[in-house]
């Protein structure tokens, strides 16, 4: 926009460069602490890089024990939860993408009504929607224990889909109704007066046109729920139905865990939503903005 | 149309927030729970979780938290969409490709990174500072009563910045340009034009910003669990990991949790409220 002069280019390259390293620096701890032994992160404590690289942290954890390589031929002690890892990793699959459908679903017929319909009951509806977004989860959770407790739905994926669902429809409905609300509504008009229903010309002519939108919700919704600790941490006790965050959490306090596996587990847990953010950073960007401001 | 939206609003939303006030207000602990009867007992949860010094240093650390963490976040929020808005610096594009990446990681593995970072013994951030012989002894960041609460503000900052650097570098382009072009004919240098120009076209999304990362810094819960738990002592209880721990660990007394969460909840409350009156008062949509 403006000229810049040479000594301010460099001040800004300079100012690039501290926050792409800031940026940078656990992504680096991560992948350091992950390829080497605890014995190396013993050795030599103000060491940065290890002496020697090594995957078998890798490889414990995808062969879920069966093969320990060299630095865990000696273990007498893996983590049971490690030995889940595929179990984990699948349960977190099937809950985000069954919560990712589900908001989507619920969310975008609601955010349509919010946008088209101009009534006292969908604006309540939003603002009811609004003030959902802040419930934090821990005030969820106490009571829903003891609900889910009662009905016999603690340690069931079907339990932590249903109340991740409803945690994070209001926030899906919030980014898609400006979407919805910027969709001209002259098509679906004519539609409607060659003779088809509200719902007919929703699925038809708005949700193609929509598809920006749907993408954008869909891909924060899968992260978020990717993310999501405490609710199966707490409804989940068992192994087979832990997600990996919960698995991963159940690592904090095991004093028999380093660094090196933990940091392994880390890296394998957080590749799939860095993939995603590389990949439809443009939607999520936008859905982002959507989401906190109105259209 | 509405119908699924609204079973789940009840279902999952405002029964169970109806129900933690139900509970609040109750004896609930294992041996009720057991027998399925929770006997009224009043005010008492709420005296108790009031008469709890843990209660009110939870509350002390997380007042202090949240005004570090959104004070930092909306400073470096627009210093950074600023930066990262300057298309003719390559350096600059590079950092906006990168900006998103914290977003991406899960907060447990943020902390659990972070923690790596911190360690005392082992720790890559000691590593780092001993390479470029800044520091001669290892420095314990999270494991000091006096630093620990800093030291977890910095991990969630990182988590959550990109969030606000988002929506700060989107109101940035809804600033016209001809605006800048007239002050610069007046002769406003770089410094007047940000103050007169940009801080008060960006009034509206540092106010959203302030709202919203209050709100969810005050429910702040997977970082403090990963790299403190609450410690060293009680120097990094907060109020969600007071609530989480008087009720699911011994001797899990769940009204007492259910009336401390309650607070917490009302305290968030009052923020949406303002949020609401803000930010959506003039809404069409």
């Amino acid at each position: 926009m403006f000229k810049l002069s040479l000594p301010n280019r460099l001040a800004l390259h300079v100012a690039n460069l501290a926050v792409i390293a800031v940026i940078l620096l656990p992504l680096a701890a991560v992948i350091i602490g992950s390829i080497q032994s605890e014995k190396s992160l013993q050795a030599d404590t103000r060491r940065l890089l290890p002496p020697e690289v090594t995957g078998d942290n890798f490889l414990v954890i995808l062969t879920q024990g069966e093969q320990r390589g060299r630095i865990f031929d000696q273990a007498t002690y893996l983590p049971d939860n490690i030995k889940k890892f595929y179990r984990a990793f699948a349960n977190s699959l099937i809950v985000a993408v069954s919560v990712t459908f589900l908001t989507l679903l619920f969310g975008a017929l609601s955010a349509y009504t919010i946008a088209r319909l101009r009534y006292r009951w969908t604006l309540f509806l939003l603002q009811a929607n609004i003030v959902s977004r802040f419930v934090p989860a821990i005030v969820l959770m106490i009571p829903l224990y003891i609900v889910m407790r009662s009905l016999g739905q603690l340690n069931s994926l079907s339990g932590v889909i249903l109340a991740e669902t409803g945690f994070l429809l209001p926030y899906a409905i919030l980014i898609l109704a400006p979407y919805f609300d910027a969709i001209p509504s002259e098509l679906e008009e004519a539609a409607r007066i060659d003779g088809c229903s509200r719902l007919r010309a929703f699925v038809h002519i708005v949700l193609p046109l929509a598809t920006p939108a749907l993408a954008a919700c869909g891909v924060i919704m899968f992260i978020v729920s990717w993310h999501e600790l405490l609710i199966p941490l707490i409804l989940n006790a068992r192994p087979e139905f832990m997600t990996l965050p919960v698995v991963i959490a159940s690592l904090v306090g095991d004093v028999f865990v380093f660094f090196n596996l933990m940091m392994a587990i880390c890296l394998l847990a957080l590749l799939p939503t860095v993939v995603l953010v590389a990949l439809l950073q443009k939607y999520i960007v936008e859905g982002l903005a959507a989401g906190a401001v109105k259209g | 149309m509405n119908l699924p939206t609204l079973v789940f609003l009840g279902a999952v939303l405002a029964y169970p927030v109806i129900y933690a006030g139900y509970l609040s207000v109750h004896k609930v602990g294992l041996a009720q729970l057991r027998r399925g009867e929770f006997p009224f007992s009043g005010w008492e949860n709420y005296g108790r979780v009031l008469e709890d010094p843990l209660f009110w240093m939870a509350m002390k650390n997380t007042l202090l938290f949240t005004a570090i963490t959104v004070i930092s976040e909306i400073v470096l929020a627009v210093a950074i969409a600023l930066l990262i808005n300057q298309t003719s610096i390559w350096t600059s594009r590079v950092t906006r490709f990168l900006i998103l990446l914290p977003y991406a990681i899960p907060p447990i593995c943020n902390g659990l990174i972070w923690s790596f970072l911190y360690s005392f013994q082992l720790g890559f951030l000691n590593r780092i500072l001993f390479s470029l012989g800044l520091i001669h002894d290892p420095v314990n960041w999270a494991g000091n009563p006096d630093t620990a609460l800093y030291a977890v503000t910095v991990p969630y900052i990182w988590r959550t910045l990109p969030f606000a650097i988002i929506l700060v570098h989107a109101a940035l382009q809804g600033i016209p340009r001809e605006l800048y072009e007239q002050a610069a004919i007046d002769g406003a240098n770089a410094w007047h034009r940000f103050r007169q120009i940009t801080l008060p076209m960006l009034q509206q999304i540092i106010a959203v910003i302030l709202i919203l990362r209050t709100a969810f810094a005050f429910a702040v819960f997977e970082e403090i669990l990963a790299i403190t738990q609450g410690g060293p002592g009680d120097a990094t209880w907060v109020a969600a990991w007071y609530s989480y721990k008087i009720t699911f660990s011994p001797p899990n007394n769940f009204g007492m949790g259910a009336a401390s969460a309650f607070i917490l909840a009302l305290m968030i409350a009052a923020i949406a409220l303002v949020y609401l009156r803000a930010v959506y008062r003039r809404v069409q949509l």
